[in-house]
């Protein structure tokens, strides 16, 4: 799995996060009194519009703080009744439709079924879901409204803050009870789609005899596209190589003078590794300490590589290795890119070497090389029982690891070959957690998705009709999945220009990086754009970026979802809801049935 | 507005839908019944071979997909290959070889997807990977995806041919054609049931260029993007692969012989096909010399009709039209000329050349009409040849056609396997190479006696002064020099006027100069690049 920038620690980022959140709320709300107050002092004079805006604060202050939960729940109940009645099952048929056919659609020949199956899922129910909640948050208020039955609600001693909470909340627990029926389905379908099993191929058995007696090698039957090498030692147990990120086990059983070999149900398939990882710096050619490594003109710069046959390396440096965490040994994964500037030997792997260091006194581990493995995650395990680099014994955590830190230098041996690495590539597979509460995790991120969508939806819908409360929310969520984009855009780090100067491009069908004519028309057309993306940037600035919430690749490439990340995703989840439903009960408060 | 207003507004409304299912109807009017041919749009879709059916599998996956997309299929398309474009940027290939699937699926009757995507799976992906073992898969990977695209597209020939060229040139050319040889030869999921005699790439690329040759043939289907000249030289190309291929990987004797003799029969097939070319006539590539002899035979008899000496009166005229700077070219031999007159050689050439048909108009009297049918037929024949001659180039026809004629012969064979086995000699540092080198030679010079026009060709040379250079290190092994005269030095002479002298290099390092060789210690001159 990449990971392009760091996963925040939550406690790292809650305070600064509620200093920003409250600093936006303050000038949001003095901006939003200031305009209030200048509509009202335009439409009655300043005396009365200042006591307007005053009554309207006071009133707004008052409402906040007298929220009846009784109420609330009673709204949301009807917002749970409305969305029965509204057919909101009907998604749910889609998405048992989807999974049904779901088959057709995805390449039955992936070499990594379980990263695309559980993409599909996850990604077909966050569309799925995210959609539902779009079309009952936006059109529900217009409708009432519309219909007068608001009428029957605002009669009653109800505040406008309870109507929009109690619609959010109603229609967050329909979603909610939706996307567990959904998280249930989809867990079954991955399982039952990926389970498989196959027949060792009893001809293609040869037998080899070794130091621990005669060990036999063969292959399995085909399955699932793919086949295993199998390998069974002198005691009829064995194993298979990894294909598409798993393998079986293999017991064998017997027939009175027949045997026969059952391979087991795929392991590491479903996992959830708990990874911990160092952090990375590099030494050049010289052994002198650099940032990055070379670069081998990738366009994308994820990795940066270390020469083979020098003094450069890859050093990650591990914090809080105790063996309270590491009884036994440390298992370590790591993922290497290879870069060769010549050909070499085709038929061998290049040659790495990993060695332990102390970072106090720089005492070190005997060298222990292997063949770099490309796009799959080569795992090892540093027992606590090692050698130094003159042979004699010596212990982990004794030796090697000071005040819990310890760290590995990785470096490329063959001369004028490149290894290519990134921070995330090189971890210590701490512990594995649950994949089905990893799975559950993965929900919640897509839950707090939908959430945002129907707060948005309800507050579009407190002052907009039913169809522009939806598209207004449709943009928002468009524009949350795509805010590194359209931020880009705004700020002149895409090339082809604005959104006016890109629209002339596309109809003239000119290349992005041919420039306009000097003249009339490129001032006006880049002014015009100046004043777009001023807007395009404040408002992404203050959209969620939706894309922060998805935990797919977590999941989907076997990692556990880390709880700071859930965190955060919750706060700023919340930070939002909060935000949007204050807005939401103003705009309800300005209407005149709400008052 | 009021009611009644409204009511007449419905009315017209239903109307003109109505006026306007009735062009609709004659437009689309689907193929229902035997005896209906269906609305006009229904009938073109038959004439041209663009009705689903016509084109290929009808995929429920691929359909639902287009309906899915809301006539909005082309955005879906192109959003795809964007996130394809990223897929390959950040090294996701498991996501990128789906998205190619939802493209395909997408867009499965637009042919280049197939072609273009199965290409960077097979070519450009592949190489991503450091492991051979990997690489095949990609490799393998993209000819399913061509095979898939085949369910599609039943009709086209590319699609076949395609899956031919991957199949064949890349398992069969690649850096790693040795390792995918072998991993192609052991692959029961892609060969089936295909008995291992006949699981060489080579000739499995072989039976799908015969395929699309079929389509080709049989239905009239024209081949798209790829001339019929190259299209159908793959077929008999790849019989000749492989008969180079088993004599690379170790096997003579009767296979091998057995193998070119094939390889030779599908050449001439291929010599006497028609082919057409750019001038719109077609063209076999086996008769060019009797145009040449036709032209010959047309010019003798315009030179029996004309009067004595008027080929060199009508030089004479030439020659006294010039301009002096232009006399002053002609005169000077073509070594002494200088850069202005050497810019002068191609107007000279076309104001000196003399047209047959210019020729026979000076033929005056009875014969003047005998002359003129005798130029046009010289002119004719020749302008065939040369157009021949210019496809012959391009598939490089004389030279697999020598090969085809020579590498089934004895000698040859000996040859070959006496190189090989003194490569193989070499390298494992027995002592028996020099001998078995010098015997092979000894049969490349019986070789090249009986065919010298192989000495004209460069990849022949350079097969043949590679293997003089390891003859010339395994003497260096026992101290002795390559010995005086040498009986392939024409081989290595035209090597040389091919390369340069410099332009070979040592395939073995030695760890010291032989007598009359450079010192590797030696610099060089100011500026050389030393090698490491």
């Amino acid at each position: 799995m990449t990971l392009e920038s760091v996963p925040p620690i939550f406690w790292n980022w809650i305070w600064p996060a509620l200093q920003f959140f409250l600093q936006a709320a303050a000038i949001l709300g003095c901006t939003a009194l200031a305009v209030g107050f200048l509509v009202s002092a335009f439409r009655y004079g300043p005396v009365a519009g200042g006591d307007i805006t005053y009554r309207m604060m006071r009133t707004g202050v008052r409402d906040m703080i007298a929220l009846s939960p009784r109420r609330i729940l009673a709204l949301a109940w009807l917002a749970v009744q409305e969305s029965l009645r509204r057919r909101v099952l009907v998604g749910f048929g889609m998405f048992l439709l989807i999974l049904l056919f779901a088959g057709w659609f995805l390449d039955s020949k992936t070499n990594d079924p379980a990263t695309l199956y559980l993409s599909f899922v996850l990604t077909a129910t966050t569309y799925l879901v995210l959609l539902m909640a779009l079309f009952l948050s936006a059109f529900s208020l217009p409708a009432d409204i519309k219909n007068h039955t608001i009428y029957t609600i605002v009669t009653k001693p109800v505040r406008p803050g309870e109507i929009v909470l109690g619609r959010i909340l109603g229609f967050s627990a329909i979603g909610t009870v939706l996307l567990a029926a959904m998280g249930l389905l989809s867990y079954v379908f991955v399982v039952r789609v990926l389970n498989h099993t196959h027949e060792v191929e009893l001809a293609s058995l040869k037998t080899t005899s070794g130091d621990t007696g005669a060990t036999r090698a063969g292959r399995t039957t085909a399955a699932q596209n793919h086949r295993h090498q199998v390998t069974i030692d002198a005691d009829g147990k064995g194993s298979t190589d990894i294909v598409q990120g798993h393998f079986h086990l293999v017991d064998p059983q017997t027939d009175g003078e027949k045997t026969t070999y059952v391979l087991g149900p795929p392991q590491d398939l479903l996992t959830a590794r708990v990874p911990q990882y160092g952090t990375l710096r590099f030494k050049d050619r010289l052994g002198q300490g650099i940032e990055r490594g070379i670069s081998v003109g990738n366009e994308w710069k994820y990795r940066s590589f270390v020469e083979g046959g020098t003094l450069a390396a890859a050093i990650w440096t591990f914090h809080d290795i105790t063996p309270e965490r590491y009884p036994d040994h440390v298992p370590i994964e790591m993922t290497i890119r290879v870069f060769r500037s010549y050909k070499g030997d085709i038929e061998k792997g290049i040659l790495g070497s990993l060695v332990l260091k102390n970072p106090r006194n720089g005492r070190s581990s005997r060298m222990e090389t292997f063949r770099a493995k490309e796009f799959t995650i080569d795992s090892r395990d540093i027992p606590r029982k090692l050698a130094d680099e003159k042979g004699k014994p010596i212990d982990l955590f004794d030796d090697l690891v000071a005040d819990g830190e310890l760290e590995v230098w990785l470096q490329c041996i063959d001369s004028s070959q490149y290894f290519g690495v990134a921070p995330a590539d090189f971890y210590l597979r701490a512990s594995d957690a649950s994949f089905g509460v990893n799975f559950i995790k993965s929900y919640l991120g897509i839950w707090v998705q939908m959430l945002l969508v129907t707060s948005f939806g309800v507050m579009f819908s407190t002052f907009l009709s039913g169809a522009v409360a939806m598209m207004a929310t449709l943009a928002a969520v468009v524009l949350g999945f795509f805010t590194k984009f359209v931020f880009d855009v705004a700020q002149g780090a895409v090339e082809g220009g604005g959104p006016i100067e890109s629209l002339i491009r596309l109809v003239n069908q000119r290349n992005v990086t041919v420039q306009m004519e000097p003249g009339l028309t490129r001032d006006a057309v880049q002014g015009a754009d100046a004043v777009f993306m001023f807007f395009m940037k404040s408002v992404t600035s203050l959209l969620p970026d939706f894309r922060q919430f998805s935990n797919v690749d977590y999941v989907a490439h076997g990692f556990d979802i880390p709880p700071d990340t859930l965190g955060v995703q919750m706060f700023s989840g919340l930070g939002y809801v909060v935000a949007v439903f204050a807005i939401g009960y103003y705009f309800l408060r300005t209407r005149e049935m709400a008052r | 507005m009021n009611q009644r207003q409204r009511f007449i507004r419905k009315i017209v409304y239903a109307c003109a839908i109505a006026a306007l299912l009735l062009p609709l109807s004659w437009l689309s009017q689907p193929e229902t019944t035997a005896g209906s041919e269906g609305g006009l749009l229904a009938r073109m879709r038959k004439e041209h071979h663009l009705s689903q059916a016509a084109l290929g599998e009808i995929d429920p996956a691929s359909e639902t997909i287009k309906l899915v997309t809301l006539g909005m299929r082309g955005v879906a398309a192109n959003i795809l290959w964007e996130k394809a474009n990223h897929y390959r940027k950040v090294e996701d290939w498991s996501s990128l070889s789906a998205t190619y699937e939802q493209i395909a699926r997408l867009q499965p009757n637009f042919v280049t997807v197939w072609v273009f995507q199965s290409w960077n799976l097979s070519y450009n992906i592949s190489v991503e990977f450091d492991d051979y073992h990997d690489r095949y898969y990609w490799v393998i990977k993209g000819i399913d995806f061509l095979k898939e695209g085949t369910t599609y597209n039943t009709e086209e020939p590319r699609l076949l041919s395609e899956i031919g060229w991957i199949l064949s040139q890349k398992i069969g050319r690649a850096d790693e054609h040795v390792q995918f040889r072998r991993l192609f030869r052991e692959d029961d999921d892609f060969n089936g049931s295909r008995p291992l005699a006949q699981r060489d790439n080579w000739l499995v690329g072989r039976e799908w260029q015969l395929q699309a040759q079929r389509l080709v043939d049989e239905k009239g289907i024209t081949v798209r993007g790829k001339t019929p000249l190259l299209f159908y030289s793959q077929s008999p190309m790849c019989l000749i692969n492989y008969s180079e291929a088993l004599e690379e990987e170790g096997t003579f004797g009767e296979v091998a012989k057995s193998a070119w003799r094939k390889a030779a029969d599908a050449w001439n097939q291929y010599s006497n096909r028609d082919l057409p070319t750019q001038y719109n006539f077609s063209v076999r590539l086996s008769e060019k010399e009797i145009y040449e002899k036709r032209s010959r035979e047309a010019q003798d008899e315009l030179t029996r009709l004309a009067p004595a000496g008027l080929r060199e009166e009508m030089v004479s005229e030439r020659l006294a039209a010039l301009t002096p700077q232009e006399r002053d070219a002609y005169d000077t031999p073509d070594a002494q000329r200088t850069s202005e007159q050497r810019g002068l050689v191609p107007v000279l050439d076309g104001k000196m050349k003399i047209e047959h048909v210019q020729f026979a108009d000076r033929i005056k009297g009875e014969n003047h009409a005998a002359a003129l049918k005798a130029a046009e037929e010289a002119t004719q024949c020749d302008f065939i040849a040369r157009a021949i001659d210019n496809q012959r180039e391009i598939v490089n026809y004389d030279y697999w056609l020598l090969r085809c004629q020579l590498e089934p012969n004895d000698d040859t064979l000996a040859a070959r396997k006496l190189i090989y086995d003194a490569d193989k000699a070499f390298v494992a540092a027995n002592i028996r190479a020099p001998e078995l080198y010098v015997e092979g030679f000894k049969n490349w010079r019986k070789v090249l006696d009986a065919h010298p026009a192989l000495i004209k060709d460069s990849n022949f040379t350079d097969e043949l002064a590679d293997s003089v250079e390891h003859y010339r290190n395994a003497l260096h092994q026992i101290d002795e020099t390559l010995p005086k005269p040498f009986i392939l030095q024409d081989v290595l002479d035209a090597d040389e006027a091919y390369h340069g002298a410099l332009g070979r290099k040592p395939r073995f390092e030695t760890s010291q100069p032989g007598p009359g060789e450079a010192d590797p210690t030696d610099p060089g001159p100011p500026g050389a690049v030393k090698q490491p």
